[in-house]
């Protein structure tokens, strides 16, 4: 990752996602709750893009809202979701379902609940192709034994014909991502893949998430909350917060100089592998409930170093060139 | 897992097999004792049903008359198989009414909700709320006596049962994240019911139908008795046994046999549907 500014290394193409401004509210009895608020995120070609938050941060219903599956309940109250330049708003749901699998395909959180427990491994890895390619059983099959070759499952040809209950976590989670990656799609959305894995399964699959990006160019939305995890894994991160995204930047920036005061609280909670730091260090407090916002700055609350113009929110500020947080502190200090 | 794997060594494969697999085993025998003769009914007889033989009635049982004779004269084993054919024909039918008829307003009830939903469960609650038995008449005064009418009666009655069953298994699919993942992958909702939730609901409904077949053959067994079911000299095991009621002191054996017959029909149907549950979940089938 070069100084050039990020956007202009693609030349003229448009990014494979782009989400501007998009609010998203749940129409509640004591009103409105909007839980995604005037989020702006890019993905480009081949980047794996971490968006990451705590519990109740709004990261899953924007991804959600990626694909079109959004709760019955949720409503899109403003912005714009656009896949390589063509927006996703407002297309009838056969559309957006010809897209679903084929152009943006999602690997879930709990893969052992994700397969369907009575279909065969093989015939499930092989839907998309059925769906998509109307491709014969057959063929679907062999294709399906190709992907799970691709994830590295081994012995894929008698794999394929087992039930998911045969499989361990780590296997499960790879037949997930072979269906994924089933069609190729441009973009995938990878709503906290590992979580559900134990520590030496999950580098794996991080392993395997960078090899797919390297061979298919395949662009990636990683949605987590362990910073560990986007450390080893992503380009750019997105750190999200109560619906609004307080910082963005490229990993190597962000780890380096987190500009937010919760970027920078986060990354002391994080437990780190060697025993130098002994006490594990929380940020006091919760998160805000969606129905009941603070006025300013999302973070005002729980931050350390609030001040008299925290009351107002802070619109996105450079830190450096490409990486932006939402504080005031960065005004004071720039200037 | 691993206690599972101790058994197996100690155990050995067969006796694994059998204790997972008793109630098949035992089910399968009696139901194979039931559906042949049913099948074979004309060449397995040993006299035909309807011969009367005034000379010969109420012969205890013996060598020439196996299960004994009737009041007039008839081979009550004869009657017994060829009742046999009635019960699994009528247990065929009218199963296949309720899941089918069930299986179909259940899925369409859980899968759409909402009002579908309403109207087609409190339809079926009101179905429900009657005996079965008591809807059974009602049907059966409506359509006429018969034993086709028998059948439709009996699928009628199978009807909510199958469609709650139906439709509880569905809303618990959908819940599930298979479905969700499914939606990802772009499915539509036909593929959805008949790819995703019907193999999932299939499961619950068969065994079903297998205590539903138990209990076609008693209720089948019942309008005999009460005469609105097959009728004379057509033998059942429902009037046979009204018939044996009249002569318990002097021909025991004419009320005993049909009452054997039908215990052995309804336990093995009821057993082999509990059997084929455990052998047909492949989540509990890897052991086997």
């Amino acid at each position: 990752m070069s100084g050039a500014p990020r956007a202009h290394r693609h030349g003229d193409r448009p990014p494979v996602l782009g989400i501007e401004g998009l609010s998203i509210e749940f129409a509640m009895r004591r009103g409105a709750a909007r839980v995604v608020d005037g989020v702006t995120l890019e993905v480009w070609p081949g980047e794996i893009v971490g968006l990451i938050g705590e519990s109740g941060s709004g990261k899953t219903m924007t991804a959600l809202s990626v694909l079109g599956l959004l709760p019955r309940t949720a409503k899109i109250t403003a912005g714009d979701i656009r896949l390589s330049g063509t927006s996703l708003l407002g297309l009838p749901e056969a559309q957006l379902r010809a897209i679903r699998g084929r152009d943006i395909a999602m690997i879930p959180q709990n893969p052992m609940s994700a397969l369907n427990p009575v279909l065969r491994v093989g015939a499930q890895v092989g839907e998309p192709y059925v769906l998509h390619r109307r491709a014969d059983w057959k063929t679907a099959l062999a294709q399906a034994v190709r992907r799970l070759t691709d994830v590295h499952l081994p012995l894929p040809d008698e794999r394929a014909s087992e039930y998911p209950h045969q499989f361990s976590g780590g296997m499960q989670q790879r037949a997930m991502t072979a269906m994924a990656i089933a069609l190729e799609p441009q973009l995938l959305v990878a709503d906290e893949p590992t979580t559900a894995l134990d520590v030496t399964i999950q580098a794996q699959i991080l392993r395997l998430l960078r090899e797919i990006r390297e061979e298919h160019r395949t662009s990636i939305l990683f949605i987590t909350h362990d910073l560990g995890v986007v450390a080893e894994t992503c380009d750019w991160v997105y750190v999200m917060y109560a619906g609004r995204i307080l910082e963005q930047g490229s990993v190597e920036r962000i780890f380096a100089h987190p500009g937010h005061p919760y970027t920078q609280a986060l990354l002391r909670a994080t437990p780190a592998a060697e025993p130098a730091q002994a006490e594990l260090v929380s940020i006091p407090g919760t998160i805000p409930s969606p129905l009941d916002l603070p006025r300013g700055c999302r973070f005002l609350d729980r931050c350390p170093y609030r001040f008299e113009h925290c009351n107002e929110e802070p619109p996105p500020l450079a830190v450096e060139t490409d990486h932006t947080a939402r504080c005031w502190l960065l005004e004071a200090v720039n200037g | 897992m691993q206690l599972v794997q101790h058994e197996r060594h100690r155990m050995g494969l067969w006796a694994i097999s059998w204790r997972r697999s008793r109630l098949l085993f035992i089910g399968g025998f009696l139901v194979g004792l039931v559906v042949p003769s049913a099948v074979f009914a004309d060449v397995i007889s040993p006299y035909s049903p309807y011969d009367i033989d005034v000379a010969n009635k109420l012969q205890p049982p013996g060598r020439t008359h196996w299960l004994g004779t009737d009041e007039f004269g008839r081979d009550v084993l004869s009657r017994i198989i060829h009742a046999a054919r009635i019960s699994v024909k009528v247990g065929a039918v009218a199963v296949s009414v309720g899941l089918i008829g069930g299986g179909m307003i259940g899925i369409t009830a859980g899968y759409f909700g909402g009002p579908i939903d309403m109207v087609l469960m409190r339809f079926m609650e009101l179905l429900f709320s009657f005996p079965a038995i008591l809807l059974a008449i009602v049907l059966m005064a409506v359509l006429g006596t018969s034993i086709l009418n028998a059948m439709t009666a009996i699928g009628i009655i199978f009807i909510p049962g199958f469609s709650r069953l139906a439709r509880a298994a569905t809303q618990e699919v959908l819940r599930q994240q298979y479905i969700e993942a499914a939606h990802t992958i772009g499915m539509t909702d036909l593929r959805l019911l008949t790819r995703e939730i019907l193999p999932n609901v299939i499961t619950p409904l068969f065994v079903e139908a297998m205590a539903a077949f138990a209990y076609a053959v008693l209720l089948e067994s019942s309008l005999s008795f009460l005469g609105l079911g097959a009728q004379p000299p057509e033998p059942s095991w429902g009037n046979m046994l009204n018939t044996g009621r009249g002569f318990m002191d002097q021909a025991p054996w004419l009320g005993i046999v049909p009452g054997m017959a039908m215990l052995i029909g309804v336990l093995g149907f009821n057993l082999l549907g509990d059997g084929l549950r455990d052998f047909f979940d492949p989540r509990l089938r890897e052991a086997v």
